[in-house]
């Protein structure tokens, strides 16, 4: 099994700041029990509690404002329960609770100074915005500056940078530009420049003045899923930790997982054999998929890009 | 009762309706991890969000109302999400919360009229109550007679029979009381007659009118951890449905991991520089005893009672 069961001086632990659904994986659903499998200890701040996720149309529940994640900071701080190695934040629904969150990355970094943050920048896809526009400039000029690892879709790299991306050339000068805003590591998770079978996922490091950059093929899938972001940027922390930030196995890792896992669902979703595919019909089979999870079988390899 | 039989095939979706902490390991964080370790979906309904456990004397977050408990349901219900093959529940705070429970064991059983529902009685430990007592007659004549798997304490167990527990054959009668309250399955979690090394843990069954117990002696130890009847509970619920009702076996391999997870604890809080009072030294070592959850290596056997 792996090497970094055996590093057991290193902490391995987690403060994720994501939804949670009662029913299904999204959010932190979807990221507690891969990073859980791989070795981390998972502090979930959840910052909604919803019976299912919002692409069934109806769901019920609760949100958490920003002065109840202030408590619980609190809560954690009073009992020095505040070190950690990682911070991971996904989708976040206000501009006040995002400008908490910066709050809690100054925290935690004073705490334990090597805190790595790990940032998907949740704001939209395929040309639709899904948060209030007031948290792009928010995203933009001050949580950037503060994260190590940055998880954009093409459409929030495009946001954040402000260029369009058409082109290799241009995902690779996007990420430039984020690298030059602060940020370490540059993971386009998704765009739409591969092939009509491919999508391209992308990867970037700027490191001690040392630039690297890797892409790799994802054969696409024609049905739609939710909680597949999460999930990508859960694993990709987890990888990029235990291979001391080796970007080129850990994007293969990352998408052999990914891609056994989607697998899996398809075949579920389509043994139930309704017409009709609701939302429930495609849940992720995470939890089915624990051995893909803790020894991903790498079939796509990577490429190292000559930049 | 036909009622416990898990079919093979059959779905393994538990509903957990317990205590959320973001820090540490009690209740859904405590009882989730194993569970999907050892297959199970597990949809996790937070009763609180806590910052950490309120053993630490100092704790923030939010409490989950009978209203919003209603809401959760209604969204799974409305999508179709309310098919499980097994309900539990643990420490549960206020009367009114209770009764939406009781509701919620019909609704379910109406879906899936071979739901298992494991109720951990959570009421007190060690002569004190430490939930409102009118909690107790609900249990009592409303809860037990609804649930398949009861998990009750020594203390428990003599509040919810009205007998003093003082030897084995109290608690085997205890166990007689709570079967003819309707209750399948009762486990005595952990109970004071044992010697000073040791703790005895009771399982007694009564399925198609056949009587069976099963008791097996635990080492003491002599910290005090928080979550271990939350992990129990969870376990043993894993091992009756992977098992079809081996009582013995069950017991066996719960005792086995749980041993294994102190033992680790114990262990690992020897090397923290933490006083020996601070709920922070012996957070339960979870994540960290994945093998020992996934294979139990059994070294304590049961005993079977001639009742």
């Amino acid at each position: 099994m792996g090497v970094f069961l055996l590093m057991s001086n290193e902490m391995h632990k987690v403060l994720s700041i994501q939804s949670h659904v009662v029913s299904g994986y999204v959010g932190n659903k979807s990221a507690t029990f891969p990073l859980q499998v791989l070795g981390f200890e998972v502090d979930a701040i959840n910052s909604v509690q919803f019976s299912n996720h919002t692409g069934y149309g109806y769901w019920k529940g609760q949100v958490l404002n920003d002065s109840q994640l202030g408590d619980l900071m609190d809560g954690l701080k009073s009992n020095g329960l505040d070190k950690y190695s990682h911070l991971l934040t996904g989708y976040i629904g206000s501009e006040s609770f995002l400008l908490r969150v910066v709050e809690v990355v100054r925290h935690l970094r004073t705490v334990n100074e090597k805190l790595v943050y790990v940032c998907d920048p949740v704001l939209g896809d395929n040309g639709q915005m899904y948060v209030p526009k007031e948290m792009l400039p928010i995203y933009r000029d001050r949580i950037i500056p503060l994260a190590n690892i940055l998880t954009p879709n093409q459409y929030e790299a495009e946001l954040l940078t402000g260029e369009k991306i058409n082109n290799l050339d241009d995902a690779v000068r996007a990420m430039t530009l984020l690298h030059a805003k602060g940020c370490d590591i540059v993971v386009l998770s998704s765009s739409d420049l591969g092939s009509e079978n491919h999508l391209l996922a992308l990867a970037s490091s700027l490191i001690d003045g040392k630039r690297k950059c890797v892409t790799i093929k994802i054969p696409r899938f024609k049905q739609n899923f939710t909680g597949t972001g999460d999930l990508f940027t859960a694993l990709f922390l987890a990888w990029m930790s235990h291979t001391q930030d080796d970007l080129k196995a850990s994007l293969e890792k990352t998408i052999a997982t990914m891609q056994a896992v989607l697998k899996r669902t398809i075949e579920h979703g389509k043994s139930l054999g309704n017409e009709e595919s609701t939302p429930g019909n495609f849940e992720l089979r995470l939890i089915q998929s624990k051995e893909e999870i803790e020894k991903p079988k790498v079939v796509i390899k990577a490429e190292v890009l000559n930049i | 009762m036909g009622v416990l039989r898990i079919m093979s095939d059959g779905i393994r979706k538990v509903l957990s309706i317990q205590s959320h902490v973001v820090s540490g390991y009690v209740g859904n964080k405590s009882a989730t991890f194993p569970l999907q370790l050892l297959g199970f979906e597990v949809d996790g309904i937070n009763s609180v969000q806590f910052s950490n456990h309120t053993g630490y004397g100092y704790w923030k977050g939010q409490v989950l109302n009978e209203s919003q408990f209603g809401d959760l349901m209604n969204g799974l219900r409305s999508n179709g999400l309310d098919n499980y093959s097994h309900l539990l529940t643990g420490y549960i705070g206020s009367e009114s919360f209770l009764l939406r429970v009781v509701d919620v064991v019909r609704h379910l059983r109406k879906v899936n009229r071979n739901l298992v529902y494991v109720c951990d009685p959570v009421l007190g430990d060690n002569g004190h109550m430490y939930v409102p007592k009118e909690m107790l007659p609900l249990y009592r004549d409303r809860i037990i007679s609804l649930s398949n798997i009861l998990t009750p304490n020594q203390f428990e167990a003599e509040l919810l029979t009205g007998e003093k527990i003082n030897n084995l054959d109290d608690a085997v009668r205890a166990m007689k009381l709570l079967h003819a309250k309707g209750c399948d399955i009762v486990v005595l979690s952990s109970s004071d007659f044992g010697s000073e090394d040791h703790l005895l843990a009771l399982a007694s069954s009564h399925i198609n009118g056949k009587r069976k117990s099963v008791v097996i002696k635990i080492p003491r130890f002599k910290q005090h951890f928080t979550g271990t009847g939350d992990l129990f509970t969870a376990l043993f619920l894993a091992w009756m449905s992977r098992t079809q009702n081996d009582l013995k076996t069950s017991m066996e391999k719960t005792i086995a991991t749980m041993q294994t997870v102190l033992k680790k604890t114990v262990d690992y809080s020897e090397g923290l520089e933490i006083e020996n009072s601070s709920s922070r030294k012996f957070e339960l070592r979870l994540i960290q005893s994945k093998v020992d959850i996934e294979n139990p290596n059994v070294v304590i056997k049961a005993e079977v009672l001639q009742t």
